[in-house]
């Protein structure tokens, strides 16, 4: 097939054909059975790049949009999450160094799970333990709401 | 569009659906529409007027497919109310200087539905053919046929004229027609 009929096919096929290319095509589709295959296989090439480029298309808005979700609000812990490992690491050492020799006396290494439990309490006593305010009330605009109602006699 | 039903509409209408059908109707139109489509390309002149024309084939397919004969051929069948709406496309576009006179409608619409399967093949050995293309000139294909490209806009982004991108294009669709060509060759010899 010569290469005029695979151009003024394509031509066609894409709305450039003037007039008289047009009418010559006719014409020649209307008595070449050969030239009407390949116009058939063209138009089908044609449907068939339209649809592959249409998945390429999906394929292409389907990775970016997995991409923009993996970005997290902590992109540090999630590229490279062995540098928090290290820095955790690091710390431990660090406290167990600092620690005064006492503190790493074996004798001591169990924690004395009651002695705990009974500073935890006497803390949280403190804690509950409401000492009188140092504010003065006239300073607070709140102390008036705790007077008791004066009704009028 | 998408407001046009509410919630209860849709879900009146799809509890009027009949399940079974539907799906089978679905199954066999999926399997059928790329043949159906080139096949309606081939009669009407455009992309756009193909994709109008396909509209209709699918919503009379599906409101006749409750007449329809399992024992028939879904492909023949649809193939003839595609022919049929595209003939009905054609009569209104009769002045336009694209369209093939009726003798010519009716020789290709044969044609193309004996080239059916050819044509099936020929799609499946495609993906192939881009596969061998450079990746330039595969990037440059898939661009120019993504919906929404305009081909001047194309041309301008590579410092092109138009007209030579056009040139560009035909060649690298020559080269794949006749690499799915050569494909299928090769395959029914082996």
């Amino acid at each position: 097939m010569k290469d005029h009929w695979h151009e003024q096919i394509q031509r066609y096929v894409n709305g450039q054909s003037s007039e008289e290319e047009a009418t010559a095509l006719h014409e020649a589709l209307a008595e070449d059975a050969e030239l009407r295959a390949l116009y058939l296989d063209y138009i089908n090439l044609d449907v068939a790049l339209g649809a592959a480029a249409a998945v390429a298309a999906a394929v292409t808005e389907i990775e970016a949009g997995q991409a923009g979700s993996r970005a997290r609000p902590f992109p540090l812990l999630s590229s490279h999450p062995w540098r928090w490992i290290a820095a955790t690491a690091a710390c431990a050492v660090l406290v167990v160094l600092l620690m005064p020799p006492g503190h790493r006396d074996s004798s001591r290494r169990r924690p004395d799970f009651a002695v705990t439990i009974s500073s935890a309490q006497r803390a949280i006593a403190r804690l509950s333990y409401e000492p009188g305010t140092s504010i003065p009330t006239w300073m607070s605009p709140t102390a008036s709401l705790l007077d008791q109602p004066r009704f009028p006699q | 569009m998408a407001h046009l039903f509410g919630e209860n509409e849709w879900k009146m209408l799809m509890s009027d659906l009949n399940a079974p059908l539907h799906d089978q109707f679905l199954r066999l139109f999926a399997e059928h529409e790329p043949a159906l489509r080139t096949f309606v390309r081939s009669l009407v002149p455009s992309l756009a007027a193909a994709s109008e024309v396909m509209q209709e084939v699918a919503v009379v397919l599906w409101q006749k497919f409750a007449e329809f004969d399992e024992t028939r051929d879904f492909r023949r069948w649809a193939f003839g109310v595609a022919r049929y709406e595209a003939l009905a496309y054609l009569r209104d576009k009769a002045r336009d200087r694209h369209v093939f006179d009726d003798e010519l409608v009716g020789r290709l619409a044969d044609e193309a539905a004996a080239a059916g399967h050819r044509h099936d093949a020929q799609r499946e050995a495609l993906d192939a053919c881009l596969q061998k293309l450079p990746e330039p000139q595969r990037a440059l294909v898939l661009a120019a046929y993504t919906k929404g490209t305009r081909m001047d806009e194309l041309a301008a982004q590579r410092g092109q004229t138009a007209m030579s991108l056009y040139k560009v294009l035909h060649r690298i669709r020559q080269a794949l027609l006749e690499c799915v060509r050569h494909t299928i060759a090769r395959e029914e010899v082996t």
